[in-house]
């Protein structure tokens, strides 16, 4: 046992050496700052956080957004984790699928937004093709709205969903749903009681990525806003880059940290519960 | 007897490849093994590139001295100086009017002397920067936020600022937001412009609040993403950004209204205990000659902030204060009182304006 630790250690040093470098260190610094307060320690930028209605209207509009992105990330990125893993037979085709949807990856957040805002916009392909089809009669507003935000959000994001469930789709062993069909189940049944709980765990990883990605996102909100929603992280990087006061904006990090990890842990929590009420309804 | 071919011919490409890289490296390092170098801290791309022309080309074909550029935005280079107080590594510094006086409080710049820069003797009175009696920097050129609206839609130039209020161009206008360099400015400008007393913007945020935008731009990219796919029609934007746009065939004017424009620049500062010093004079010294502000009115159109300077007509109309105007045309704000009101300004902006 020691002796694997000991040869285990060495091993270890570099990562944890980077991560209390890139991870820890920042993170102490931002957690310091936001308790200092005109050079003394103090809560009040805290309390400036807290006890103000506004930052709790940003962080509901923040959370409504990256709900919304989530469920439809959701929505839109199991199917397609279906169609990829279990649809496709010939592997060519999957790869090419695999990569066409990790492509958009490789380019820069900022170079993707302003393709929406170009998209998006009031002369934009996405109106003119719904005018010219006759869904509009005149140019729908996306810019500047919820939407627009969340649609941009969910293109961005839609891999890590697709790439979490269909691992997770991969790995179901084929026999137990044989099992399920020799038993009498149709193919419906079978999916809801024994394929969809045993991907649960990937899909529910893939949920948490998507919504802590859409919470902590700044570019794709800041540019497809139009400056007239504000989210959190664009309260943040104002203090930051632009007001300069970085005890202020550190509390306002650690809030938004803190109420990104509570919602998370109640959704595991809840999705723990969910999962061991359907196992013993299945026992 | 292929394979053998196939390998020989592999051998003596990699062999060529291996003996440019070789002459590239030489290239790249001989002048600096020679002559030494010295670290300027410059803006990302048609400014970087301006810089380079102007400034760094013909002071590295003087002196011999090489130009390592570190690009950033103002604040980050602003961050990097504060980083390395103990032990810079930068030598001259380019910043924005703004970040320039963060920088001196800051306690990261240098004096400039002129004898160690002669050239600061032809530099216009606005352009240099004291505090404490020594002068922390040097404006390297100015730009301005205008009123810049599409051609095409707007036939008849817009002449004040309160025609972005009209009933026509609802839902078509941009304004700068807080997070832009210039929004802050901006409102303070609209302020003084509508006689509002300089301590109480409520009046003026009144105004703004019924003023039907399109967007607030928060880069001089987004605005001229804006005008650009013709989501925004009107409003305002940077002499620079704006001209860039038309120059490249676009529909976009760019007009100084009657109530003026709001301005500021790009300025040249050298770092406190800067590893080249007597370099990065000569550098400051260079970027102050009446050739490389032309060059910049040139490539940029920023106004020059040193005397005796000739541009061409064409250039000289797009200049910051437009058609006949100097310097003295331009609202140049202390931004002393910005950078005290900036907190207050921008959360009230968020509270105000930028929620639905």
């Amino acid at each position: 046992m020691s002796a694997a630790m000991n040869r285990a250690l060495p091993l270890l040093a570099a990562p944890v050496a980077f991560f209390a470098a890139f991870f820890a260190v920042p993170m102490i610094v931002v957690v310091s700052s936001s308790l200092m307060a005109g050079g003394v320690p103090s809560l009040g930028n805290y309390a400036r956080v807290l006890f103000d209605q506004y930052h709790w209207d940003v962080l509901a509009a923040t959370f409504r957004i990256a709900g919304l992105t989530t469920v439809a990330c959701a929505l839109l990125g199991y199917p397609l984790a279906y169609y990829l893993v279990r649809v496709v037979k010939s592997r060519a085709l999957r790869r090419t699928c695999v990569i066409l949807l990790v492509l958009p990856l490789f380019t820069s957040n900022i170079v993707r937004s302003f393709g929406w805002m170009v998209l998006l916009g009031r002369n934009g392909l996405v109106n003119d093709a719904l005018v010219g089809v006759g869904i509009l009669d005149r140019p729908m507003r996306f810019l500047g709205t919820e939407l627009g935000i969340v649609i941009g959000l969910v293109y961005i994001l839609l891999p890590f969903i697709v790439l979490a469930v269909g691992n997770a789709l991969a790995a179901v062993d084929p026999a137990l749903e044989d099992a399920s069909s020799d038993l009498g189940a149709t193919p419906f049944d079978t999916f809801r009681t024994v394929t969809f709980p045993l991907c649960l765990p990937g899909l529910m990883s893939g949920i948490v990525m998507v919504f802590t990605l859409a919470v902590s996102a700044y570019v794709t909100p800041a540019l497809l806003s139009g400056g007239k929603i504000t989210v959190f992280p664009m309260l943040i990087f104002q203090q930051y880059s632009t007001v300069f006061d970085v005890n202020y904006g550190g509390a306002l990090s650690i809030t938004l940290l803190v109420m990104t990890l509570v919602l998370v842990g109640l959704a595991g929590w809840i999705g723990n519960a969910g999962a061991s009420a359907t196992g013993r309804k299945a026992q | 007897m292929t394979h053998t071919r196939a390998a020989t011919r592999t051998v003596s490409r990699f062999a060529a490849l291996t003996a440019v890289l070789a002459a590239g490296v030489s290239l790249y390092a001989l002048p600096a093994a020679a002559q030494g170098e010295i670290r300027v801290a410059w803006y990302g791309g048609n400014w970087g590139e301006a810089f380079r022309t102007c400034v760094a080309e013909p002071f590295t074909k003087a002196t011999g001295v090489r130009v390592v550029p570190e690009i950033g935005t103002s604040t980050v280079t602003f961050a990097k100086l504060q980083q390395q107080k103990d032990a810079p590594t930068l030598d001259v510094a380019y910043m924005d009017g703004g970040i320039s006086e963060m920088a001196q409080a800051a306690g990261v710049l240098e004096a400039i002397d002129p004898t160690g820069v002669p050239n600061l003797a032809k530099a216009l009175p606005e352009a240099i920067y004291k505090a404490d009696k020594s002068i922390f920097a040097v404006g390297s050129g100015y730009y301005s936020l205008g009123l810049t609206y599409n051609t095409k839609e707007i036939k008849t130039p817009p002449t004040s600022w309160n025609d972005l209020w009209k009933p026509e161009f609802a839902d078509t206008v941009t304004i700068p937001s807080p997070a832009n360099s210039s929004g802050v400015p901006f409102v303070m400008f609209l302020n003084r412009m509508w006689g509002n007393p300089p301590g109480d913007l409520s009046k003026t945020f009144e105004k703004l609040k019924t003023l039907k935008t399109a967007l607030y731009f928060d880069s001089s990219g987004a605005a001229s993403n804006a005008y650009q796919s013709g989501e925004a029609i009107i409003g305002a934007h940077f002499n620079v950004g704006a001209w860039d746009l038309a120059d490249k065939g676009l529909p976009i004017g760019f007009a100084v209204p009657k109530e003026g424009v709001w301005a500021t620049d790009a300025r040249l500062h050298l770092v406190k205990n800067a590893p080249h010093k007597a370099d990065a004079q000569r550098f400051i010294d260079t970027a102050l000659t009446p050739e490389a502000s032309a060059c910049l009115a040139e490539k940029l159109y920023l106004g020059p902030a040193v005397q005796g300077v000739s541009v061409s007509p064409d250039v000289e109309r797009k200049l910051p204060w437009g058609v006949g105007g100097s310097v003295k045309n331009l609202q140049l704000f202390n931004w002393a009182d910005i950078n005290r009101d900036r907190a207050a300004i921008t959360d009230a902006w968020n509270r105000e304006l930028a929620r639905q």
